[in-house]
């Protein structure tokens, strides 16, 4: 018996509500890269599934990209992640503040 | 009734051997408490600290490279799935590999430019230089 | 997948000579910075890169004369059309300006050809974005467009604000591309295709799943709307252009703004067309005539409250993302779609010159060591007479008053959302129009008309600077005559897009 598609749907919306669950409640900008990432992940379950159950291999290539992208993303972040130790010694996303929001 | 009952049956067993060995070993064995079994083993090393230690910058400079370069390489995966197949079909082979050859040579140009701006050379920090010195 | 292979060629179409111009000038400086990592010389990677982005702006811009014919390339991930050619103008044109302007902005930095290697990326991003045909490309252009935006806002290592700035810029930028992603997927989900002619054709039978494509239609549009600054997603805005160096904010403010759009343009119309999508019960129209109306009031009345000149500009950016999606809220199924697109067009190309125009010239007062509130721009015009003036015609025009480029693109785009039916978008648009003159003109006051507190010192006069600000002016005021054309060629390509 295969396992319906709404588990799947289900799955991933669980995983993507975990991530922005951490995006909006963790301070360290760290933690905040990976909420992310398990958001990306998120979608990537989506594609792998929907790519077997349409047929094609669309999704499972895309899935490939999202995860290289995730990973320049991750670079990036880390970099900016890096200056802002140096400048305002912390990752505390909410101490950056020099200007009003 | 279906096939969820076995893969919770599964569940059940899995967790339930390794809690039972525990236990059973628990009721069995003599308690003789001693220092060195409660120590953290590091390789048979005597332990010199905590692992919880900021390390040297450049150990994240050569982590980043690595994991841009590694998982690009996934990108790479499909072009072989479809690599042998589409030589058969009679695509001619410059058609096959320039793509993935212009893609590898981006790469390329990219590394080598980290490699001369010294992303991956080792700068001995002032404070290690230090502690060789004394020792 | 083999006939993907099959129909894929090395090399490149001509129509993707502009985007493939500006990737090979960031190789290029790559390559000399690979060379020569230590002494670069700035006038060499300035002028390799003004020439790269000049080259593809004329490629782009002789294409489209020609009258270029829409063409797929790469089994069906690019398309190659009017749109993207007309974009590729904007950003090239931009890319230009900015590159021009970083020329004294740099002289006391290091890494010079990673600055303009990381602009030119992005610009290349931006024009890919233009000619997306399938949602995979979509994604990984509007990355190549971001993660170089990221870097570039805390180009100043350094400097608090640069890195806050950097920092606030990316932590919205990764959720909006999460939301994105996760959009794209539950739209494969429901329909089982990536390029946006499968899309449109699979929605016939998706009606059951309507509730999972219209989620994630929803979640693209938020994805989207993070590029463009629009309202559920600008909150980065502000922050990120005041703490970027100045080019860089007139850089994202403008054609990275231009990108989003025509990103949107082309999901938006390509793959869920009004005519199949409403009826669903998909009814983004509606999403985003709340976020044109929420996003123009919004952006007009924070302007107006500010005291800090770059964060004006920023709030007057967000106010003019709302004027250009007036092209995606006033479409409706067989209504004069390609009017109301391609006059949103013609605005944002207007706007790319006029607000960049805006931002460099802040880039010149901070260059002078002028603060950044209003007060400190009292007088300016007694010191710095020519630039006043170029500064005074891009507010002018930002505001929409005649004689001026930003006037001529505004009716225009009034008049055809009135065309088209949605008269009260026009009308709240005017309102938000009459409301920006206030706080357009305080700038043109304290230039001309305020007595300097400080008597102020200006040391040399930055060429670069200098010439991008006149060149940008000369820009908007060359477009009073020549802004019929524009008009035409961009509602002529946008009405080819349905």
């Amino acid at each position: 018996m295969a396992v319906p598609p709404s588990y799947y749907l289900l799955l991933s919306a669980a995983l993507f509500c975990i991530g922005v669950a951490g995006v909006l409640t963790r301070r360290n900008a760290l933690l905040f890269l990976m909420s992310i990432e398990l958001m990306l992940n998120a979608a990537n379950v989506n594609f792998v599934y929907f790519s077997q159950f349409w047929g094609n291999v669309t999704g499972q290539t895309f899935s490939l990209f999202v995860i290289a992208l995730a990973a320049a993303e991750v670079a990036i972040g880390i970099g900016i992640i890096l200056v802002l130790y140096r400048n305002f010694d912390g990752v505390d996303v909410t101490e950056a503040t020099t200007m009003r929001w | 009734m279906n096939q969820w009952i076995a893969v919770g049956a599964l569940g059940v067993v899995a967790v339930g051997i390794p809690l039972g060995m525990m236990a059973a070993s628990s009721m069995l064995r003599p308690t003789v408490p001693e220092q060195g079994k409660s120590a953290i083993y590091e390789s048979g090393e005597v332990p010199t600290g905590t692992a919880r230690v900021q390390f040297n910058i450049q150990y994240y400079m050569v982590a980043l490279l690595f994991v841009i370069f590694d998982v690009e390489t996934v990108l790479i995966f499909p072009w072989t799935v479809i690599y042998r197949p589409a030589l058969e079909e009679g695509v001619p082979l410059v058609t096959l590999l320039a793509p993935m050859l212009v893609f590898i040579g981006i790469l390329v140009v990219g590394l080598v430019w980290a490699w001369r701006n010294g992303a991956v050379e080792w700068v001995a920090s002032p404070r290690a230089l230090k502690e060789k010195t004394e020792s | 997948m083999i006939d993907l292979a099959l129909q894929t060629v090395p090399g490149v179409a001509d129509g993707l000579l502009p985007a493939a111009v500006l990737a090979l000038t960031a190789l290029l400086l790559f390559g000399i910075d690979t060379i020569n990592p230590k002494e670069d010389s700035l006038a060499l990677l300035c002028g390799i890169s003004v020439g790269g982005s000049l080259l593809a702006l004329a490629l782009a811009g002789s294409l489209l004369a020609a009258g270029y014919e829409a063409t797929p390339v790469y089994g069906d991930a690019l398309m190659i059309d009017g749109t993207s050619l007309f974009f590729t103008l904007v950003f090239a044109s931009v890319t230009a300006l900015v590159s021009v302007a970083s020329y004294d902005y740099l002289r006391d930095q290091d890494y010079c050809a990673e600055f303009y290697a990381l602009v030119l990326f992005a610009a290349t991003g931006m024009s890919l974005m233009a000619a997306a045909n399938s949602l995979a490309t979509a994604f990984v252009a509007l990355e190549l467009t971001s993660l170089p935006s990221y870097a570039l806002v805390a180009f100043l290592k350094t400097d608090e604000g640069s890195v806050e700035a950097g920092l606030k810029y990316f932590l919205v930028g990764a959720l909006a591309s999460a939301v994105l992603v996760f959009g794209i997927s539950l739209v494969y989900a429901a329909t089982g295709a990536m390029t946006f002619s499968a899309i449109a054709e699979a929605m016939v039978g998706a009606g059951d799943v309507a509730g999972v494509l219209g989620l994630g239609v929803v979640m693209i549009a938020g994805g989207v709307a993070f590029k463009m600054a629009a309202v559920p997603f600008h909150f980065w805005a502000p922050e990120a252009y005041e703490g970027a160096p100045a080019p860089v904010s007139g850089f994202l403010s403008s054609a990275s703004k231009a990108a989003g759009f025509a990103l949107a343009f082309r999901i938006f119309v390509g793959a869920f067309p009004v005519e199949m999508a409403v009826p669903m019960g998909v009814d983004w129209v509606l999403v985003f005539q709340i976020l044109a109306v929420g996003t123009m009031t919004l952006g007009n009345f924070a302007a107006a409250t500010q005291e800090n000149i770059k964060r004006m500009l920023a709030y007057s950016s967000v106010g003019h993302a709302g004027y250009a999606l007036i092209g995606l809220a006033a479409l409706s199924a067989g209504g004069p779609n390609g009017n109301v697109l391609g006059a949103s067009m013609a605005h944002l190309f207007v706007y790319g010159f006029m607000n960049t125009g805006a931002f460099l010239f802040v880039a010149m007062a901070e260059h002078w060591g002028v603060g950044r509130t209003l007060e400190d721009y009292n007088g300016l015009a007694a010191t710095a007479p020519v630039a006043s003036v170029a500064m005074t015609v891009f507010m002018f025009s930002l505001a929409g008053l005649p004689p001026f480029g930003g006037f001529f693109s505004k009716y225009v785009l009034f008049y055809a959302a009135v065309e088209s039916g949605f008269w009260w978008l026009a009308a709240v648009g005017a309102v938000n129009s009459a409301l920006s003159l206030f706080y357009y003109s305080r700038v043109v006051k304290a230039l001309w008309f305020e007595e300097a507190t400080v008597p102020l010192e200006i040391g040399r006069r930055p060429v670069g600077l200098y010439v991008s600000v006149l060149a940008a002016a000369l820009g908007t005021l060359i477009l009073l005559p020549l802004f019929g054309p524009v008009v035409e060629t961009a509602q002529t390509v946008a009405a080819a897009l349905f």
